[in-house]
């Protein structure tokens, strides 16, 4: 989704004139999210009343492929652009409050096995990237770039890391289209090769949050599979998320020993601002349901709060896809990073399936 | 890049896009436990 969403300086000191530009695009995702949610429901309903068999296809693939639609055949008003960009929040919304769905014995069990997993990818990832960037000639920075976001959590890995590494605007571009487009590509194939290997909800939900990059797209994925794979797959997901500060500031440190990025001053104030704070808002959440903060209805209410602010994220993930706009960003970056993505897909199901093997998952 | 603009939005409004999200859940949730939002349907 290409556009500017720059504020205006007198707007920027007023928080309400800054907040009511959102509300069109937000409105528009609602909108969007509402009517996948319609037709799934009515066409289901169809089905039933006339005794058909049809395959169920979920709200998240209805909301994200009428998304696509716009965005790829519309040109989209400016003053939709900023609501639209708001998927980023309910995103972050929708993962703290998904916390009501877990107690913490599972978040223990299935997150101690994720950050073992998580371990191995990471390491996998970035020195698979790395050799790739090395082997197609591609500029450093933007190696890193790719790496960081393969390895960890997609655009926004590659954003942290364009700070603190000094990378190039272009080199962030290419790196932000390839790994969009490749989520794109993941939403289709991974369902189905999960479906096809008979995966467990948990298994694919693992595989899910360990190899698909973006995280509204490792969501999507997970819930396209099924409601409890999309759990599952956004725990791993997180756990990934937790990483990021660790890996950019392994990464700032390399370049700035070669004089091409800035010294990292203060080594915890970078982590502490490089860390999703709604990994910590998901535990807070996770916590309070553990220790019964909450009465099962409220924990329900808590849960569809989770699903309307995901519906909204969905919608966004559609509407942001814009394959011309990514195909001109230029094909090698895509062709190492597609070929990257295949291989830590394997690498990935075949840590799953081991970890499947022993935990029984 | 819209993600990197909402962020320097978010950041301008005194806090991150991240920080904004705990807080809108954390007052959710609040109003869901003190009976505000009793029930929400899906």
């Amino acid at each position: 989704m290409a556009g500017s969403v720059a504020l205006p300086s007198q707007e920027a000191q007023n928080p309400f004139a800054s907040i009511a530009r959102f509300i069109p695009g937000v409105l528009l995702l609602a909108a969007i999210g509402f009517a996948g949610k319609t037709l799934e429901q009515s066409i289901n309903g169809y089905a039933k009343a006339h005794h058909l068999v049809i395959p169920n296809i979920e709200y998240v693939l209805w909301a994200i492929a009428i998304g696509l639609l716009i965005s790829n055949t519309l040109t989209i008003p400016k003053f939709f652009l900023p609501g639209i960009a708001t998927y980023e929040f309910w995103l972050k919304a929708g993962i703290v409050l998904l916390g009501a769905r877990f107690v913490l014995g599972d978040v223990l069990k299935l997150g101690g096995i994720s950050i073992g997993l998580v371990v191995l990818e990471i390491s996998g990832s970035l020195l698979l990237m790395t050799l790739l960037g090395r082997l197609f000639k591609l500029r450093p920075k933007l190696t890193t770039l790719l790496a960081v976001g393969s390895a960890v959590c997609g655009v926004s890995a590659i954003i942290a890391a364009k700070g603190a590494i000094d990378a190039d605007d272009e080199d962030s571009s290419f790196a932000i289209a390839a790994i969009l487009a490749l989520g794109a590509i993941a939403l289709v194939t991974f369902p189905l090769i999960g479906h096809a290997l008979h995966l467990t909800d948990n298994a694919y939900g693992l595989w899910a949050g360990l190899a698909v990059d973006n995280t509204a797209e490792a969501t999507a994925a997970g819930a396209l599979f099924s409601d409890a794979a999309g759990k599952v797959a956004v725990l791993a997901k997180t756990t990934r998320n937790a990483t990021i500060g660790f890996v950019v500031l392994g990464y700032a440190i390399y370049w700035a020993s070669r004089g091409q990025a800035e010294k990292v001053k203060n080594k915890g104030r970078f982590l502490w601002e490089k860390f999703p704070k709604f990994v910590l808002g998901f535990l807070v959440i996770s916590l309070l349901v553990s220790f019964h903060v909450f009465n099962k209805e409220q924990v329900g209410a808590l849960a569809n709060l989770s699903r309307w602010a995901f519906l909204l994220t969905f919608a966004g993930v559609g509407l942001r896809t814009n394959f011309r706009e990514m195909s001109k960003q230029g094909l090698r970056p895509f062709i190492v990073g597609a070929l990257g993505e295949v291989l830590i897909a394997v690498l990935t199901l075949g840590l799953v399936v081991g970890a499947n093997a022993i935990w029984k998952l | 890049m819209s993600e990197e603009k909402l962020a320097t939005t978010a950041t301008r409004l005194g806090l991150s896009l991240d920080v904004w999200a705990v807080i809108a859940s954390f007052v959710l949730a609040l109003l869901v436990r003190v009976g505000v939002l009793k029930h929400v349907p899906w």
